[in-house]
């Protein structure tokens, strides 16, 4: 950072604005709150809601903050009469056509323009017109749907997908009060990151159809949590009912449902965006388990007695190791390892449809871990031909492993089906269950905490391994 | 030297090609200028002359010259052909009968400000002024006088036409670049201003027609002659085009200063059938009215219009005779903004339909006196916190017509019904 840094006063505080700053960016970094609909940290600046009016050195016409670069000496004040009065307009304007449909709409509870009329906008609204009707529920996609009368066209989401996803999928078309955004082929809205926009989104205007109707915002809590779908490992926040929520969502367990997934802001990683895999984490986290251990295809309560006497017997045993498993269950594994031979294993390769990767977050290794497992048990990958006689196999297996006539033990927390089931299954644990960190493919650790308890019939796996090891 | 820097000829059939305005000395200054004149002579000629902007907003063309980076590579110049404020048609007239006099003009402020592609913007709606600037930027590249080396001189100019798809806002300078960017004519926020980054982000003029169609009489006749016409403050002719309700509507050339009654009563031949003067909408319809009585003694130059509350604008002069509704005729321009709006900023695009449908209320005999409250509030939202003009165009008509003839939309709202039935009082 330079150390030029620009003064000006903010609402008669002395503040320190950097070079290139605008009035807007230095007000936020210093904890003074102007609102602002259009504008974002990530995007170009659009300059047209017009909530971000602010009075300036004094001058008989607002300026918009978000446009307005910092200048030496500049006198800002975001809370005199002539702002406010603006605020309450622009509020005003924006509501005469707004729907008061905040009891239905899935936005409410975190809602930018709900926020700001509570603690901006005028007590009553001036208005006595019907409010224009417009086409309600008119999907972008198969993922989102819009509702053009919430929309107050703030152009987020057709900022998002020309500058950042660069798909160019959204625009607004028409003139005036009629515009409304539309995809760029109507209904075909398939943008890899197009979820994003539904957390742009500052109204009720865009909305998951996943998420649609669900739950109430303000029921759910949200872990801080790891993205595996790849080796990018976005911070992600998982949303899951309240504890003292007694509801839950229908067919799924108490208690153990993720609502949603959204992207968490992580300069380091992710920015604040997150692809659509990402996004759906909950609805592939909530694949079918593993519901007993099993031996040789058979529920049975004596899996890990089995896998014991199977290790003991073993002349040359292997580990896979799942790309999926933190760095602090990694360890457990080195440390009571021993001579044994370990390889990475890849739990997930990428399926038919996926983006495989691209230039903004999506990589191509579709494996949380594998760089914390590489750092421990080195990148050598696993050799059929070596003649080992028993392979523990941690992790899914998404595709047909190498394994030819050789016995193996599989650790694993979901159901995936298997050619030749393995000698022994043994349930563990998810990523939703236990808490830890990754290594994501640029070496950037990344914690995650756990959403439930682990089910009665799986164990952790370091507690697997630290029993096989006894 | 003085006279009409327009209407010098008479309009005939054919006076708008190369070989008639050469018979009337055209481009003799432009080759002199080429020979003789650095571009900074040029450009210093154009601020002497004290020649204003003839868009509405009578910005010192000489200084928006100025302002252009002298270092810039790349510098633009669009010529603003988006005549579309209600009541306003000069361009039209210069473009139809004059059009190599704005290539002139736009060849002499393409050499001040060393511009290789010159840009036209025309509206979409406009036949004949395109058919006819089509043909003039034909006859001068065929005569040498567009493209490489024009006139042996060694400077480069082309000029490209463009034609708009029907947007009133693209008169805004800011969108009139967007729009000849391929983009949508939203207005863009400044600062940054066009002459610091304007068409593709580079340094870009955008002037008027009549501004333009002005330069070359300034060449040929010199700043000073120029400077003489008119009052002293904002020098020279304009082009005033009188409609409404008046004998003989048509475009007057008159100096600056002169008085708007006499334009009116004796110029435009009298209010029709000898009626009386109600209003003056006095520079197209986003300027502030006047009454009948405010106009007394009024003369056309921006001091005097801004004394009396309103503008010079654009010199469209709209005549409105006893009889008429101002609300009928307010609602007839909220209309129209409502219809133009951009829609990319908050008060203009809600503001403008809300204004408008009060008023289509009130018209329709539904209005309270709620709504006419609201209808004096709104504009204070607007006006001033918009992106670009259109808001404030919208508002102004809306607080002058509500403040002069307050009492016919309090008379509206009470009754249902208009104070006139609609013909004009005898």
């Amino acid at each position: 950072m330079s150390t030029t840094g620009i003064k000006l006063t903010i609402d008669q505080r002395e503040i320190e604005a950097r070079p290139g700053e605008t009035v807007l960016q230095a007000a936020r970094r210093n904890g003074v709150d102007i609102p602002h609909f259009c504008y974002h940290d990530k995007l170009s600046i659009a300059g047209s809601c017009r909530i971000c009016l602010v009075k300036v050195n004094n001058l008989p016409k607002l300026q918009p903050a978000c446009n307005l670069a910092a200048a030496p000496n500049m006198i800002v004040e975001t809370n005199v009469e002539q702002v406010q009065k603006a605020r309450e307009d622009v509020l005003q304007f924006l509501l005469v056509n707004h729907p008061l449909d905040c009891g239905i709409c899935d936005k409410a509870g975190e809602c930018r323009l709900q926020d700001y009329q509570h603690k901006y906008g005028p007590a009553q609204s001036i208005s006595r017109d019907p409010k224009h009707h417009k086409r309600k529920l008119h999907d972008l996609g198969p993922r989102i749907t819009l509702d053009n009368e919430r929309c107050i066209l703030c152009s987020r989401c057709v900022r998002f997908t020309r500058e950042i996803s660069r798909t160019n999928a959204l625009g607004i078309v028409e003139r005036g009060n009629h515009s409304y955004v539309e995809a760029q082929v109507p209904g075909q809205f398939d943008d890899p990151y197009s979820d994003n926009v539904i957390d742009l989104c500052p109204t009720g205007a865009l909305l998951s159809r996943d998420f649609l109707y669900k739950c109430r915002v303000w029921f759910l809590q949200p872990i801080r949590s790891v993205c595996t779908g790849c080796a990018r490992g976005c911070s992600i926040k998982s949303w899951k009912r309240m504890n003292v929520r007694q509801q839950h969502m229908p067919g799924a367990a108490p208690g153990n449902a993720a609502y949603r997934t959204t992207a968490r802001e992580n300069p380091a990683i992710n920015g604040p965006w997150l692809c659509n895999k990402g996004y759906d984490q909950h609805t592939w986290m909530s694949r079918e388990r593993v519901p007993h251990p099993l031996v040789d295809g058979a529920p049975a309560t004596v899996g890990e007695a089995m896998a014991k006497r199977l290790l003991s017997t073993a002349r040359n045993p292997a580990v896979l190791v799942s790309t999926h498993a933190s760095n602090e269950e990694l360890d457990v594994l080195q440390a009571v390892l021993g001579a044994v031979p370990a390889y990475p294993h890849r739990d997930w390769l990428p399926v038919a449809g996926e983006v495989v990767e691209d230039n903004l977050l999506i990589r191509a290794d579709k494996n949380p871990n594998r760089r914390g497992v590489v750092a421990r048990f080195g990148d050598q990958e696993f050799d059929p031909a070596a003649g080992h006689d028993l392979v523990v196999v941690w992790g899914e297996v998404s595709t047909p492993l190498p394994l030819g006539a050789t016995r193996w033990i599989h650790l694993t927390p979901f159901g995936t089906p298997s050619e030749r089931p393995a000698a022994v299954v043994l349930p563990v644990s998810n990523t939703y269950e236990r808490q830890g960190t990754f290594t994501n493919f640029e070496g950037t650790l990344n914690a995650f905490e756990p959403l439930f308890e682990k089910p009665a019939h799986a164990q952790h796996a370091a507690d697997v391994f630290r029993s096989l090891a006894s | 030297m003085s006279g009409p820097v327009f209407m010098s000829f008479p309009v005939t059939a054919t006076s708008h090609t190369l070989a008639e305005y050469r018979a009337r000395g055209g481009y003799a200054a432009l080759e002199r200028a080429l020979r003789e004149m650095t571009p900074a002579q040029v450009g210093a000629q154009a601020k002497a002359s004290g020649l204003q902007g003839r868009g509405g907003a009578g910005f010192q063309t000489g200084l928006k010259w100025e302002f252009v980076s002298k270092d810039a590579p790349v510098v633009y110049l669009c010529c603003n052909i988006d005549e579309g404020e209600p009541g306003t048609f000069k361009d039209r007239w210069i473009l139809e009968h004059s059009p190599h006099q704005l290539l002139e003009g736009m060849l002499f402020a393409a050499y001040a400000l060393r511009v290789r592609h010159a840009f036209a913007y025309i509206r979409g709606e406009f036949d004949l002024p395109l058919r006819r600037l089509q043909g003039a930027l034909d006859e001068a590249r065929a005569a040498g006088l567009l493209g490489e080396n024009v006139c042996g001189s060694g400077f480069s100019c082309d000029i490209v036409l463009h034609r708009g798809a029907g947007a009133y806002v693209c008169g805004e300078e800011s969108s009139l670049i967007n729009s000849l960017e391929g983009k949508k004519g939203f207005p863009r926020n400044k600062p940054p201003f066009p002459a610091v980054r304007g068409l593709y982000q580079k340094p870009t003029v955008v002037n008027n027609v009549e501004t333009l169609a002005t330069v070359p009489w300034i060449m040929t006749h010199g700043a000073a002659a120029y400077a003489e016409m008119g009052i002293k403050k904002t020098p020279g002719t304009r082009l005033f085009g009188v409609s409404g309700h008046v004998e003989q509507p048509g475009l007057f050339e008159r100096p600056t200063g002169y008085p708007l009654a006499q334009l009116i009563m004796q110029d435009a031949g009298g209010i029709l059938g000898g009626r009386k003067l109600k209003a003056v909408i006095p520079g197209g319809s986003s300027t502030p009215i006047l009454t009948a009585a405010e106009i007394e003694g009024l003369t056309l130059d921006p001091e005097s219009m801004t004394r009396a509350g309103s503008m010079v604008g654009s010199g469209a002069v709209i005549v409105i005779a006893e009889g008429t509704c101002m609300v009928r005729l307010l609602q007839v321009l909220s209309r129209f903004y409502a219809h133009e709006s951009c829609g990319q900023c908050t008060p203009c695009r809600e503001g403008t339909d809300w204004m408008n449908r009060i008023l289509e209320r009130i018209v329709a005999g539904q209005g309270t006196a709620a709504d006419l409250a609201t209808l004096r509030r709104l504009p204070t939202g607007i006006m001033g916190n918009t992106v670009c003009a259109l808001g404030d165009a919208a508002s102004m008509p809306v607080v002058s017509f509500i403040k002069k003839f307050g009492h016919e939309f309090e008379h509206f709202v009470t009754h249902g019904r208009s104070l006139h039935d609609g013909r004009l009082a005898p």
